[in-house]
């Protein structure tokens, strides 16, 4: 096209390990490595060049999930197991987050339960996991430990650190070998000043993997977009402490108002849309991991991606 | 009394004749560390008599892969313990417990050997550890005595009882070692490695009780390499070991390693949050009041050592809440005393400053001013709660310790409501006081190396970056250069940075090599060069918060100042809104500069524009405000009529009106170089 795609950039984005193989000492199908990236996503005709990774997110209690999702996917929402399998199977997503809705419970006390749903999950697919812990920080000690020792060895992805709560997960992630999100409100500075606080506590940059926050098409996903930007310009320029690969989840996808009061028809259409027009964009800006809740989401980015990425259709395994 | 260097050397001699008869084979079960000290130490795994002698040569006979040899070899033959002992402790475990160490659920890990003198002295000891959220290891006879005392021992209560004899104490340091290995990326091996992380992160003290043989005082004493504090009650004398009281020790012990509980609960009849900062008690809501110019208040912190005062402690000298009578003004000292191991006397002012604050956040109680200015309220609806006096003490030396839980160890209140009393402090604190205006007075950019940055509002105004200097305070007013320090020094990753001013490209504008090349990099690459001293050339950028403009005016060769409360037109023909829209979020705009307040006054301001003499006009309002300092500095730069010849709005409103009228007093700017 006659662009000069050489930018005189120095720095480069950190290599992370998500899932781990039988050989690699975990039992997953596939693992990956994400991030390496020398420049913006898109640009490079590199072999072996991986499109951004495609995340189903599912829950282990649909009452806090939107019923737009809970009605197409049917009675598979309430086993998590046969859930997250369909993700792998029948969705064809690259990864499977799973949100511990579970934990959201008033009083909620039975730390157990949440071992016996990760390994329910780890059973229901070999793909790598992403783990969400507690939403309530009296518990995220308990949780997170739990969340370490039952994913032992399966390299999987915890979340959500954030700069006034973050010792619990990184804990877990340095004693049972797991990574990071490490979540900053749509700020530059404070991504990186988290990024600093998990450094310090010991987490490798390697275990680190930055969520921007995302916000929803339409509701604030420009200023995402831009802190996006902004972090990774700061880390091919060499910010050490910027240069992780980015996971974004616009959750807000699905209870955006264009899709709430949307005709029954064509509920599931828009939401789809919007899932996908918002991920989309944030792989644009970088992102190495997109997560979307509607299944029928998954095989419209994986298209988009392809199209982007010549000879290269599927995530981190074609 | 036992002679520690003495038991030392026959202690280590012992150990070594132990060593030479070491035989057979040896290890642990569940760890892939297998000795995990020598393991650490040299990278070797230790099972029989030929690598036991090869780790002890190569560590210099160290005590600690001694002990933990011979140990292993005795567990060996012994066999595991038995209940209530743990012996060695498996790699799960450990896990577990490091994940709780980083996650901050324990703060720190103690180790308690001997025999203590009495059952309620070691109880004691204890019951402090527990509380404050330490991990307590027990080896040799203070187990029993503490099962005969009553207390429950298990993981569960934090205490866990490793052997029966004092050498089992050497599992405490092969859980560190661990810890090191698993948690601190200590490969085996790594020596220097390990050492450091012992010494900086691991947070252990060890209480030595009598009775302990010369062998296991080598133990001991050999845990000083990795920095453990070894803390006695007064047994042994001489060696580095330190005597504490069974009253402090436990604390001494913490000080030293820098543990610090974080408080999370202020134990007051009243709701206590930033949310109540913004209320107001008015007279009718008033029960009492202290100040306002009504009876004689005031407020102090100071620094202190660490032995001078009492962490949590309030006294109340004077009358309490209950017998003063409704409605009136009494006298008030507010005396606050802090010591912390990175304290320094510097920050007290900016301390002080948070009493404001602090007593605001108080659902019932309320604050204005500062020093000996201060207005305190306390509201009927508190005192009916059962606020007390006592109470606002405690709510401070909280608040103190939670905001503050880097810096400060120790927090102590006094609050006096006699007014003799209060008077006779006041003389004291006015004596601070003044010593404080003198050293902020005396502080002038060229006496330090080191600038500091503000890049809080980079949120919205994405490359803006505010440097600091003590003589050019952030353009908001709010943050001074000991303000940027104190905030790096509390928050090392946090919004204000240090910046090294690096070598004079321009003396005059104040512009530095070193920090050109920070505001390049925190500007993302957006600003190559910054004047400190100029609104001219390469002006620092602003955010949206400045207190005044700057701007220049070509027209009569001078700048002119507008602040923001100043609602009407200026002379440049714009409002302080429409300026401030212009020039803010993050830009650089030659002939327009966000500045503070408290710069117009500093001997830098415009130095790069030719002076205080290039300023022609300001609201009045400003000007009034400023008068008596700025007429005094004026006076001191051999300018004692140019206070009369800066217009404002009321002698000139307009751009015509202003040449006319600094033509009129023949103001020094028309005669100065161009500024275009």
């Amino acid at each position: 096209m006659g662009f000069d795609l050489n930018f005189g950039w120095s720095g480069s984005i950190a290599c992370v390990q998500l899932g781990a193989t039988k050989s690699e000492g975990g039992t997953r199908r596939i693992s990956y490595r994400i991030g390496g990236e020398k420049t913006l996503p898109f640009l490079e005709k590199i072999q072996g060049s991986s499109s951004p990774l495609i995340t189903l997110e599912i829950c282990d209690n649909p009452q806090y999930w939107s019923p737009i999702v809970t009605n197409y996917c049917g009675d598979m929402v309430h086993n998590s197991g046969e859930w997250a399998h369909a993700a792998e199977t029948v969705y064809g997503a690259d990864m499977v987050r799973l949100y511990l809705t579970s934990t959201r419970k008033r009083d909620f006390s039975d730390i157990a339960s949440v071992g016996t749903t990760i390994e329910t999950v780890l059973s229901g697919t070999g793909l790598p996991l992403i783990i969400e812990g507690s939403n309530e920080p009296k518990i995220d000690s308990e949780v997170f430990l739990k969340c370490g020792e039952a994913g032992q060895g399966e390299r999987m992805l915890l979340g959500t650190a954030e700069a006034g709560r973050y010792r619990s997960i990184a804990a877990a992630a340095m004693a049972y070998d797991h990574s990071v999100i490490a979540q900053s409100p749509i700020d530059v500075n404070l991504a990186k000043q988290l990024n600093i606080l998990l450094k310090e506590i010991g987490v490798s940059r390697d275990h680190i993997i930055i969520d921007p926050y995302t916000g929803s098409l339409g509701y604030g996903f420009e200023y995402s977009y831009s802190a996006m930007e902004r972090i990774r310009f700061s880390a091919l320029k060499g910010d050490a402490d910027l240069a992780m690969p980015i996971i974004c989840s616009a959750i807000d996808s699905l209870t955006v108002k264009e899709v709430r009061e949307s005709e029954p028809a064509i509920l599931d259409d828009i939401a789809v849309q919007w899932e996908f027009t918002t991920g989309l964009a944030a792989a644009i800006a970088g992102a190495e991991i997109i997560c979307v809740r509607h299944p029928r989401t998954i095989p419209l980015l994986r298209k988009a991606f392809g199209s982007l990425t010549p000879g290269k259709i599927a995530g981190g395994e074609g | 009394m036992t002679d520690v260097e003495l038991a030392l050397k026959k202690g280590k001699d012992s150990l070594k004749s132990a060593m030479a008869t070491i035989q057979g084979t040896f290890s642990y079960e569940d760890t892939a560390y297998h000795l995990p000290i020598s393991y650490a130490l040299t990278g070797i795994a230790v099972h029989d008599r030929t690598a036991s002698l090869d780790v002890f040569s190569r560590t210099q006979d160290n005590s600690l892969v001694a002990s933990e040899i011979i140990l292993a070899k005795k567990t060996a033959q012994d066999g595991k313990k038995v209940l209530p002992y743990t012996g060695f402790i498996a790699d799960t475990v450990i896990r577990k417990l490091g994940y709780s160490l980083v996650d901050g659920s324990i703060l720190g890990l103690a180790l308690i050997v001997g025999t203590p003198q009495s059952d309620g002295t070691a109880a004691a000891i204890c019951r402090e550890l527990q509380e404050k959220y330490m991990l307590t290891f027990l080896a040799g006879p203070v187990v029993p005595s503490l099962s005969s005392a009553g207390v429950k021992l298990g993981l569960d209560y934090r205490l866990i009882p490793l052997g029966s004899d004092a050498l089992h104490g050497v599992h405490f340091v092969d859980i560190i070692a661990r810890v090191a290995m698993m948690f601190g990326g200590v490969t085996p091996g790594d020596m220097h490695r390990l050492l450091t992380y012992a010494a900086e992160r691991a947070k252990a003290i060890v209480i030595a009780l009598p009775g302990l043989s010369e062998e296991e005082i080598a133990l001991v004493d050999g845990m000083r390499v990795l920095g453990f504090p070894i803390l006695t009650l007064g047994e042994y004398s001489g060696g580095a070991w330190i005597t504490a009281t069974p009253e402090d020790i436990v604390r001494t012990g913490m000080e030293l390693k820098g543990i610090r509980v974080t408080v999370t609960a202020i134990p007051i009849p009243m709701g206590c949050s930033p949310a109540f900062e913004g209320k107001s008690i008015r007279k009718e809501e008033m029960y009492v009041e202290f100040g306002g110019g009504r009876s004689p208040a005031f407020e102090l912190l100071r620094m202190k050592n660490a032995g001078e005062i009492k962490d949590g402690q309030v006294t109340v000298i004077g009358p309490e809440i209950d017998s003063m009578t409704e409605g009136s003004a009494n006298p008030l000292a507010i005396i606050i005393e802090v010591a912390g191991k990175t304290m320094k006397k510097d920050y007290e002012p900016v301390l002080e400053r948070r009493i404001h604050n602090f007593v605001n956040y108080g659902e019932g109680s309320w604050h204005v001013a500062q020093r000996d200015l201060i207005w305190v309220r306390l509201s009927k609806e508190a005192v009916a709660k059962g606020v007390k006096i006592e109470h606002i003490g405690k709510l401070l030396a909280s608040k103190f310790r939670m905001d503050f839980p880097q810096l400060l160890d120790a927090v102590s209140v006094t609050l006096i409501t006699d007014g003799e009393k209060v008077l006779a402090a006041r003389k004291e604190a006015e004596r601070v006081y003044e010593e404080r205006d003198a050293r902020i007075r005396g502080m002038r950019d060229n006496d330090v190396n080191t600038y500091y940055s503000c890049t809080l509002c980079q949120t919205f105004a994405p490359n803006h970056v505010c440097v600091i200097t003590p003589e050019r305070p952030a353009l908001c007013g709010a943050i001074s250069w000991l303000d940027g320090k104190i905030a790096y020094e509390m928050s090392p990753a946090g919004a204000n940075q240090p910046i090294e001013k690096g070598p004079v490209i321009n003396a005059r504008n104040g512009e530095f090599e070193g920090v050109n090349r920070f505001v390049k990099k925190a500007s993302h690459g957006e600003v190559d060069r910054c004047s400190l001293y100029s609104v001219m050339e390469y002006p620092m950028t602003c955010c949206g918060c400045f207190e005044c403009i700057a701007l220049m005016l070509p027209e009569v060769n001078g700048i002119m100042i507008v602040n923001r409360e100043f609602k009407g037109l200026t002379p440049s023909g714009m409002s302080f809104s429409t300026l401030a829209g212009t020039i803010g979020g993050g830009a650089q705009t030659p002939g327009f500069a966000g500045i503070s307040k408290g710069y117009i006054l500093s001997d830098r301001f415009l130095q790069g524009d030719g002076g205080i003499g290039r300023l022609v006009w300001m609201p009045a309002q400003l000007k009034e405000e400023l008068k008596p300092r700025l007429v005094k500095i004026l006076a001191d730069r051999n300018m004692p009529d140019l206070f009369d010849k800066i217009a404002d709005e009321t002698s000139a409103a307009t751009i015509e009106d202003l040449m006319v009228y600094l033509n009129t007093v023949q103001h020094p700017a028309l005669k100065m170089k161009p500024l275009v």
